[in-house]
């Protein structure tokens, strides 16, 4: 009896980690016996369903033709796919067979101009919105999110039982807008995914676009990359940190937070490039004129010195997160909740090691694996302190040579960032150098079949403060 | 920042002498008015770009109130509506549910080139394609997105007019 890798690898190998599936393999695949390897993303259009594994710390695609807009649902083996089948019907009208789950739409509420609008044949227009299922209503100004995510709970003796999430609100058609770019002319569009990842989304587009090119970034350029992720990781922990304190009036906290972000945004202005580091990555590289040792320099000198005093206040006021919004490991496990929120539970896996050239012996992060609030706070301000750490590495020796082989050129690549809230996933495919197919994985999708489970047992009015916790950006899951 | 690197007991009254020291002052002098202008943000649909400075604007490190305005969480208690966002078409419901709970007199401002046309979301099956198309944008903080300073100025000249 075949595992499923083995299974996947009996396929038609069409790229460097991506394999065609029969009908026949693929149920094979979502039968195999023995473990079930970590579902990162699962994704249709028309013609093709994938899924896209983690096998070790390497990805694995594989997919499968749709017939007559059907195909065997990955639900029924992978729990996680269940939000990937009801986006792709959303957008395809493609039915995903023997699903887990009640199949409601992920991002069609109505009111779009069409129904199933990538579609070869859409649908038309379903008319006005309509009402989500569940006693209560969290509406989506209501959620202390940056943007409009609708959720709606089974509620019992006023404490959430269950959750259902509809991210319509948040969805500008991102992928229709890309498909038959360059990816040159894409990334602009790519750039503004989210603000949840201004540098590790257009990061992890130009791993994958360099790799459906058959390139390798030199070592200058994936040091610049480095320090410009790094940047990020902080400004961004220290968003999220300031909005979890806010979540439980730890007000001081908060203030340093704000305080140091803001510290981190004038070095970068003051350096010449943007306050959040919008439009920095290039497909092959980073924006003319960036100079990466002094933007390093500058907010490394602002950063350094705030650290202990956030230390400090965290280490008054992290009780008051004890216990809260409680991630279970085994269920980070399942649904491969990568980011802090998969690693405060334990669930130990960031992308940054697998990269060359990394600079190991700064990512020394560890804390509490309780999966609470708590757990994620102090993980924050340990990875804050690890990136101060990478940066001086890095000034240390920029530009160190390695020698990674280039891959194949096949038109078709894989690129991932081990961004400030997980990891974020591009599969891309051109065809005559525009992109004819593409997916993006924010890390936010992981967290949604989690949500249940973290806020079961407390009433709606926690569930803003442990969203905060989470650091989930709606723009992110619906795009 | 020396001080901060300082612990122990006195740590904490250095946090608090620290959090007032590093706040933004408001340039020139101090609008007098009767009340606070209530701000309502509300992000219908971008990259959040522009929603997180606004909320930065509203954090520790700017003097918001200082300048004459106090974000609220009740659009009733609003007096403009601060709009980030290319509106998709699920929240045109929503933009129109918070702009009439606002009480009469209100002002709708569009913050960040999404809100006002839809900047790198123009009108498509999911969005409106910014505000304009649902009104003429007579107030608007243009920026991709704008800094918390920028649209603290900018708020500060709509007062005055």
């Amino acid at each position: 009896m075949m595992g499923m890798g083995r299974i996947i690898r009996s396929g038609e190998r069409v790229a460097l980690s991506h394999y065609h599936l029969d009908a026949e393999q693929w149920s094979a695949m979502l039968s195999a016996p023995g473990a079930t390897l970590p579902l990162i993303s699962c994704w249709a259009d028309d013609a093709r369903a994938y899924v896209l594994l983690l096998e070790g710390d390497r990805p694995l695609l594989t997919s499968t033709a749709v017939e007559e807009r059907r195909y065997l649902a990955p639900s029924s083996r992978f729990a996680g796919a269940e939000w990937g089948e009801r986006v792709a019907y959303d957008l395809y009208g493609v039915e995903a067979m023997d699903a887990h789950g009640n199949g409601a739409s992920a991002l069609d509420e109505g009111g779009w101009t069409s129904t199933w609008p990538l579609s070869s044949r859409p649908g038309p227009a379903a008319g006005g919105l309509r009402p989500l299922a569940g006693s209560h209503l969290l509406r989506p100004e209501q959620t202390g999110l940056s943007g409009p995510l609708e959720l709606s709970f089974e509620v019992r003796k006023g404490k959430v039982r269950s959750v259902e999430v509809c991210a319509g609100g948040a969805h500008r058609g991102v992928v229709s807008r890309l498909l038959g770019r360059t990816p040159e002319e894409a990334m602009p569009l790519v750039s503004r995914m989210t603000a949840g990842g201004f540098v590790a989304h257009p990061l992890a587009f130009a791993r994958a676009v360099a790799q459906a090119r058959g390139l390798v970034p030199g070592p200058g350029i994936r040091d610049v990359w480095m320090v410009l992720l790094e940047i990020e990781r902080m400004s961004l922990h220290l968003f999220d940190m300031a909005r979890t304190a806010r979540g439980v009036d730890a007000e001081l906290l908060a203030t340093h937070c704000d305080h140091a972000r803001e510290a981190i945004a004038r070095a970068c202005a003051e350096q010449g490039v943007s306050r959040r580091l919008m439009d920095m990555v290039t497909c092959d590289g980073f924006r003319d004129g960036l100079e990466i040792v002094p933007l390093a320099q500058a907010v490394h000198a602002v950063m350094q010195p705030r650290l202990a005093a956030l230390e400090e206040l965290h280490r008054v006021f992290a009780s008051r997160l004890d216990g809260f919004a409680v991630l279970d490991v085994r269920l980070a496990e399942r649904f491969a909740v990568g980011g802090v929120s998969g690693r405060a539970s334990g669930r130990s896996m960031d992308m940054r090691r697998r990269e060359a050239g990394m600079r190991l012996e700064a990512l020394r992060a560890t804390g509490s694996s309780q999966g609470d609030a708590r757990a994620r706070e102090g993980l924050r301000l340990a990875e804050i302190r690890d990136s101060l750490k990478l940066l001086e590495r890095i000034l240390g020796s920029i530009g160190l040579e390695d020698d990674e082989p280039a891959p194949d050129r096949t038109d078709e690549g894989i690129g991932v960032a081990e961004g400030a809230r997980g990891d974020v996933w591009y599969w891309v495919r051109l065809k005559d150098g525009r992109i004819e197919s593409l997916h993006v994985r924010d890390p936010g999708v992981s967290l949604l079949p989690v949500l249940g489970a973290m806020l079961r047992g407390y009433p709606i009015s926690r569930v803003p403060a442990a969203l905060g916790s989470i650091g989930i950006s709606p723009a992110g899951i619906a795009l | 920042m020396k001080a901060v690197q300082r612990t122990g007991p006195l740590s904490l009254l250095y946090a608090f002498m620290d959090a007032t020291r590093g706040r933004a002052s408001v340039n020139g002098e101090i609008p007098r008015r009767e009340r606070p202008i209530g701000l309502y943000i509300l992000e219908t649909g971008g990259c959040e770009g522009c929603f997180m400075e606004v909320e930065s604007l509203n954090g520790s490190a700017f003097a918001l109130e200082q300048a004459g305005f106090v974000c609220v969480s009740d659009p009733a208690d609003a007096d403009w509506l601060l709009l980030t966002g290319a509106v998709t078409r699920v929240c045109a419901e929503m933009l129109d549910r918070v702009w009439r709970a606002m009480p009469p007199g209100r002002s709708l401002i569009a913050v960040g080139a999404c809100a006002v046309d839809g900047g790198p979301f123009p009108a498509g099956y999911a969005t409106l394609g910014g505000l304009q198309a649902l009104t003429p944008v007579r107030r608007a903080i243009p920026g991709c997105p704008p800094a918390p300073q920028e649209i603290l100025h900018a708020l500060e000249e709509l007062a005055r007019v």
